[in-house]
C-alpha cells in the first residue's frame, strides 16, 4: 500500500492522467512484481476505506476537494477488492473466477463512472483512469465468458442453466453496456473545453467499437456515430486529438463504410489512419492495409506494389497470388486464387471488393488483345495508329487462355460480346460493339484502354 | 417512457441513494405474511384478499396490478418490519438506474420481475446467498427469457428423421404445395382422431370465463379477435382473482422462469393473437394437436389458396411452438412450409422470420432442408442487397453444400450479378431449381434495367430487339417491346427490314434513370 499510495500521490501531485492510470493497472508491473500483492495485504475489509484515506490524502493534500477524496477512496476500495480476486485466480485459489473478477472490476468502473459524475468529482484530467478500467474491463468480461463457455453454465440461482449460443458473449455485452456509460459521460459533459471530459470521447468510442465488433453487432456503431455527428460542433477537431485515439478512431469508422460498400469513404477513412498510424506499429498497419488494399482495387483500380506489402507477410500471402493474376489478366488463376483464399477473405470481410478485381483481370487480358492487334499500315510517314477494329472472336481467343479448351468449355460469343458490354459500360475499356459485323470499334488517340497508356 | 414515476405506485423502494429501508418492508407482507405466495407475476391480487381480511373499506378494484392500498393495510400489519441487506438495496437502485433502462421492458414488467425475484429469495431464505452485485437485472432477465423463447427452445431428442428433399419438378417453379412432405401421419395418429372429442368433454375449470373456440373461428372477422382477445383478458382476471386457484391451474404463471408452457388446447385452427403477457395454457395446443392443425392446414392450402388464413395460422402454430419450447424435425417442417408459402406469395417479410429461425434450427441438425433454404437465403439477400449479410450466408457455405446443385446454382447466380454478367446471369435464371425462382422474379425486373444501360452504352448504333429477349430471358419479342415502352417513349424502338430494334444512343439515359430508381434500397417490413 505505502508504494502504491506514493504513486497516487505522486501522480496526483503532478496532474499526470496516465500516471493516475499506470497506479489504477490491474497487473503487477515489471519493476514491482508483488505490486498487488503489497497493495492487498496492506489492509482488511474493516480498515480498508480508513486506510486508504489516510495514505492518499493525509497530511499536505489540501487541495483535494472532500467529493473527490471519497470518490478515489471509493474507487481504491472496488480496486482492492477486485485485485484480492485477481490474485487468487493467479494462485489458482479454488474459489477463483473469471466471472469473479469481471464482477469485481466492474464495481471498479461503476465506482469511476460515479466519482465523474458528481459535483466536483473526478477532474477531467484524470480521464485516463477511465480509459484503463474502460480497457481491463473489456479484457476481463472475455476472459469471463470464455470461462463460462468452458464450463457451459453460469452457475447463477435465479437464471435458467441452459446456456445457448446467443449468450456466449453475456458477459461481454455486460461489459458494453458499461462502457457505453463511459461514452456518454465523455460525450454529454459540458464543462470548458479546457476541463472537459470530451476529451475522451474518441478514446471510449473506440473501446465501444471494439467490443461491438466482438459481440458481432456492428450495426450498433451507428449509433455512437450519430451520437458524436450530433454533438460535432461543440467538439474539438480532430487533429486536436491525440492521434493514438484517432487513428484507431479513423480505422474503426474507415472498416464501417467498407462494410456498407461505400469505398470512396472507407478509402478517405483509412487513409487517414494510415498517414497518422505509428510506423512501427506493424500490427495496426496490417490491420489498416488490409481493408485500404480492397478499398484502392475498387476506387482507384491500383495493386499493392511489392515494396509495400514486403514488412507484412501475411498480407503477402493474402493479396500477392490475386495482384499478380489481375496484373497479368490470368483469369484462369484469378479464380483460382479467389476460391483458394476464400475461407480467409470471407472471414476478413473482404470476398466481395476483392471480386471485384475480375474486371480489371479482364481489362488487362483485353488490353493485351488490343496490342496484340498491332498497327494499322501507316500513311504518308505520319505516326502508325493502332487497329482499333477488333473482331469479337480476337477477345473470345484470349478467354481460351488458360482453359482446357474442349467443347464443353467452349466460350459463348454472346457472353463474350456481355464481358465487353460491361467493361465499356465501367469505362474501362472506351467504344463500342457493331453486333451485325462482329467487331469492337475501340477509341483511338491512346484512349482504348483509360489509364493505362493505350 | 411513462415519467411519472410509476415505481412509486406500486410501493417500491425508491432508486434514490439515500433510500431508507422503509419502502422494502412492504415487500414481504405484500407476498408472504398473509401465506400467499406469488402465483402470478403478472396479477397481483393482494389488495382484494387483504381487503377482505384486514380492511373493510373495500378498494376499487384496480386493473390486476396493486396500487395504492397495499401502504395503509400494511401499517396494521402485525408482521416485524424486515430489513433488507444492503447489496438487495442497492441491487434494486440499479434496477432503478435511469441507465439500466431496457427500451423493450416497460417499467411495470421490470418491478413485477423485480417483485418477483426479491419475494422469492426473501421466502427461501436466500438473500444472504444470492450475490446480488452479478444477479442479471429484471430488465435483462425479461429480455433473455424472451431471447431464450425466440432462439432456444429446448432441444428435443425428437429424432433426427429428415425428410428427403423431393426429385426435382420439370416445371421451373414448383408449388410450396408440391414439396413432398414425410408427413403421411402414422397409422396410430389416424386412429386417434376420436380421441379428440373426448378431450373436448374434459372440463377446464375457467372454461365457462370464456367464450367457447367456435369452428368458425377462423374466419377473420374483427369481432373474433376482439373476442379472442377478451378471452385472453378473462382467462388472466381469473388468475389474478382466485385466492383458490389450484395449483395446477397456473404452472406456467407461477414461475415465469421455469420452464415451457405445456399446452392444453385441443382445437386445431386458432387465429395469432401476439402475446402481451405469459401465455395461457388453455389456449396452446401440445404437439399432436399441432401436428394435426399442419395436417389440416396444408389440406386447405391446397384446396383454398387463401393466404391471409393460412399466414395467420402457421403463425398462431409458430407461436404455440415457441411458448412450448418444442425444437424438433417437426418445428422445421412448420417454419419450411410456412416460408414456402410466403415466397410463393411474395411475403417476403413472413419469409425472412421464417428463415431467420430456420437457421438456428438447421444449426442444431434437426433435419429439413437446409440446402434448399441456404440457396433461397443467398438468393434473397441478392435481392435486399444485404452484403454484410451476404458475407455471413457465403461463410455459412460449406464445401460439402458447394456441391448441391441449389447452393451451387445461388451461388453462381450472385456472382454473375457481382461481375455484371447479365448473360450467365439470365441463363441461371431460366434453370432456377426448387422456389428460387419466386425469389428471382424479385429481382430479375432491376437486372434488366441494369443490363439494358449497359448494352444501351456498348452497343452503337442499335440492337435487334430479337438479341435482347434472348440475352435478358424475356419469353418474347413482344414482352420485350412492351418492356422497353413501359421505361421510355415509342422513339427508342424503330423497325427496319423486318426487325424490331432498340436505338441505343436514345435509350442510355431512360434505362439509367430507370436502373438507380430500381436499385434503391429495399425495405422489407420484418426485416431482421
Amino acid at each position: 500500500m505505502g508504494t502504491l499510495a506514493t504513486e497516487f500521490r505522486n501522480a496526483y501531485n503532478n496532474g499526470s492522467g496516465p500516471g493516475l492510470a499506470a497506479v489504477l493497472t490491474p497487473i503487477a508491473t515489471r519493476d514491482d512484481p508483488d505490486r498487488l500483492l503489497t497493495f492487498y495485504n496492506f489492509s482488511n475489509p474493516a480498515y480498508l476505506t480508513k486506510d486508504l484515506n489516510t495514505s492518499f490524502f493525509h497530511g499536505k493534500n489540501p487541495r483535494v476537494p472532500k467529493a473527490e477524496q471519497h470518490a478515489w477512496v471509493d474507487i481504491f476500495a472496488a480496486y482492492w477488492e477486485a485485485v484480492g480476486e485477481i490474485l487468487k485466480w493467479e494462485a489458482g485459489h479454488p474459489g477463483a473466477s473469471a466471472v469473479a473478477i469481471f464482477t469485481a472490476w466492474k464495481k471498479v468502473a461503476n465506482a469511476v463512472i460515479r466519482g465523474y459524475s458528481i459535483q466536483s468529482g473526478l477532474p477531467a484530467w484524470s480521464l485516463p483512469c477511465l480509459y484503463t478500467v474502460g480497457k481491463y474491463l473489456r479484457t476481463f468480461a472475455i476472459k469471463a465468458d470464455l470461462q463460462v463457455a468452458s464450463q457451459g453454465s453460469s452457475g447463477l440461482d435465479f437464471q435458467d442453466d441452459v446456456a445457448a449460443d446467443f449468450e456466449k458473449n453475456a458477459t461481454l455485452e455486460d461489459a458494453a453496456r458499461v462502457i457505453n456509460r463511459m461514452f456518454t459521460l465523455c460525450l454529454s459533459d459540458r464543462a470548458p473545453i479546457e476541463e472537459s471530459r470530451k476529451w475522451g470521447i474518441y478514446n471510449t468510442t473506440n473501446l465501444l467499437f471494439k467490443t461491438y465488433f466482438k459481440i458481432n453487432s456492428v450495426g450498433l456503431t451507428k449509433n455512437l456515430i450519430r451520437a458524436i455527428r450530433a454533438q460535432s460542433d461543440d467538439l474539438p477537431p480532430l487533429d486536436a486529438f491525440p492521434k493514438s485515439h484517432i487513428v484507431t478512431f479513423e480505422y474503426y469508422l474507415g472498416v464501417i463504410h467498407f462494410l456498407d460498400e461505400n469505398y470512396a469513404e472507407a478509402e478517405e477513412h483509412l487513409t487517414n489512419a494510415w498517414r497518422l498510424c505509428y510506423r512501427h506499429a506493424n500490427k495496426n498497419r496490417e490491420l489498416i492495409l488490409t481493408y485500404l488494399i480492397p478499398c484502392h482495387l475498387v476506387t482507384t483500380h491500383t495493386l499493392p506494389s511489392n515494396q509495400l506489402l514486403a514488412p507484412f507477410p501475411r498480407l503477402e500471402k493474402l493479396f500477392r497470388p490475386l495482384s499478380n493474376c489481375i496484373r497479368t489478366g490470368d483469369l484462369v488463376g484469378f479464380d483460382k486464387a479467389m476460391s483458394a483464399g476464400e475461407e480467409e477473405f470471407v472471414k476478413r470481410r473482404i470476398y466481395l471488393p476483392l471480386e471485384r478485381g475480375r474486371d480489371i483481370a479482364l481489362r488487362n487480358l483485353f488490353r493485351k488483345v488490343f496490342i496484340a492487334g498491332g498497327f494499322e499500315e501507316a500513311k504518308d510517314g505520319q505516326p502508325p495508329i493502332r487497329r482499333t477494329r477488333v473482331p469479337v472472336s480476337e477477345f473470345a481467343a484470349a478467354l481460351r487462355i488458360g482453359t482446357h479448351a474442349t467443347g464443353r468449355t467452349r466460350v459463348d460469343i454472346d457472353e463474350v460480346e456481355c464481358l465487353l458490354a460491361n467493361l465499356i459500360y465501367k469505362g474501362l475499356m472506351k467504344g463500342y460493339i457493331a453486333r451485325e459485323r462482329g467487331i469492337v470499334v475501340l477509341s483511338k488517340n491512346n484512349a482504348a484502354f483509360p489509364g493505362t497508356g493505350v | 417512457m411513462n415519467s411519472s414515476v410509476p415505481w412509486r405506485e406500486a410501493r417500491w423502494p425508491a432508486p434514490a441513494p439515500s433510500a431508507a429501508p422503509v419502502p422494502f418492508q412492504t415487500v414481504p407482507s405484500l407476498f408472504s405474511a398473509n401465506g400467499f405466495t406469488p402465483a402470478t407475476p403478472a396479477y397481483i391480487p393482494v389488495q382484494a384478499r387483504r381487503s377482505l381480511a384486514h380492511n373493510k373499506a373495500s378498494h376499487p378494484a384496480t386493473n390486476g396490478y396493486p396500487s395504492q392500498p397495499a401502504m395503509p393495510s400494511t401499517e396494521s400489519d402485525p408482521r416485524p418490519r424486515m430489513e433488507f441487506p444492503p447489496a438487495v438495496r442497492s441491487y434494486v437502485q440499479r434496477c432503478f438506474a435511469p441507465e439500466n433502462q431496457v427500451a423493450s421492458v416497460d417499467t411495470k414488467e421490470m418491478q413485477e420481475k423485480l417483485r418477483f425475484v426479491i419475494t422469492d429469495a426473501a421466502e427461501n431464505h436466500k438473500l444472504e446467498m444470492i450475490d446480488w452485485e452479478r444477479l442479471a437485472l429484471p430488465q435483462v432477465m425479461i429480455q433473455n427469457e424472451r431471447n431464450k423463447i425466440l432462439a432456444n427452445p429446448s432441444v428435443s431428442n425428437w429424432g433426427m428423421s429428415s425428410q428427403p428433399s423431393s426429385p426435382g419438378d420439370a416445371s421451373r417453379k414448383r408449388k410450396s404445395t408440391d414439396i413432398h412432405q414425410t408427413e403421411n401421419s402414422p397409422p396410430w395418429r389416424k386412429a386417434n382422431n376420436n380421441r379428440n372429442r373426448i378431450e373436448d368433454r374434459v372440463t377446464h375449470p375457467s372454461t365457462e370465463k370464456r367464450p367457447r373456440m367456435t369452428t368458425d373461428d377462423s374466419s377473420k372477422s374483427k369481432a373474433n379477435l376482439e373476442m379472442r382477445r377478451r378471452r385472453f383478458e378473462g382467462a388472466g382476471a381469473t388468475y389474478g382473482n382466485s385466492g383458490t386457484s389450484s395449483p395446477v391451474d397456473s404452472p406456467a404463471r407461477s414461475e415465469p422462469d421455469q420452464g415451457p408452457v405445456i399446452g392444453r388446447c385441443q382445437k386445431l385452427e386458432k387465429n395469432y393473437f401476439r402475446l402481451t403477457s405469459a401465455p395461457n395454457p388453455d389456449t396452446v395446443r401440445p404437439l399432436p394437436v399441432l401436428r394435426k392443425a399442419l395436417d389440416l392446414l396444408k389440406k386447405k392450402w391446397k384446396q383454398e389458396s387463401n393466404y391471409t388464413y393460412i399466414c395467420d395460422q402457421f403463425k398462431s402454430l409458430r407461436q404455440d411452438l415457441t411458448v412450448q419450447h418444442i425444437r424438433n424435425e417437426f418445428t422445421v417442417t412448420v417454419y419450411e412450409i410456412h416460408a414456402r408459402i410466403a415466397l410463393e406469395k411474395g411475403d417476403l417479410g413472413e419469409y425472412n422470420q421464417c428463415q431467420t429461425q430456420l437457421r438456428v434450427l438447421y444449426a442444431q441438425s434437426l433435419g429439413g432442408n437446409p440446402t434448399e433454404f441456404k440457396a433461397y437465403r443467398i438468393l434473397y439477400f441478392i435481392y435486399t442487397r444485404n452484403w454484410t449479410a451476404m458475407n455471413d450466408a457465403l461463410a455459412d457455405v460449406t464445401a460439402a453444400d458447394k456441391k448441391n446443385e441449389a447452393v451451387k446454382h445461388a451461388l453462381d447466380v450472385r456472382s454473375a450479378l457481382a461481375l455484371g454478367n447479365y448473360h450467365r446471369f439470365f441463363q441461371l435464371y431460366l434453370e432456377t431449381p426448387n422456389m428460387g425462382a419466386y425469389l428471382m422474379d424479385m429481382f430479375v425486373e432491376r437486372e434488366r434495367l441494369s443490363a439494358l444501360a449497359a448494352m444501351c452504352k456498348a452497343y452503337k448504333p442499335d440492337v435487334n430487339i430479337r438479341f435482347i429477349t434472348e440475352e435478358l430471358g424475356f419469353e418474347s419479342d413482344e414482352q420485350t417491346a412492351r418492356f422497353v415502352l413501359d421505361h421510355g417513349p415509342a422513339e427508342l424502338l424503330e423497325e427496319r427490314n423486318g426487325s424490331v430494334r432498340l436505338l441505343t444512343g436514345k435509350a442510355g439515359l431512360v434505362f439509367e434513370q430507370a436502373k438507380a430508381e430500381a436499385h434503391r434500397v429495399v425495405d422489407i417490413k420484418g426485416q431482421i
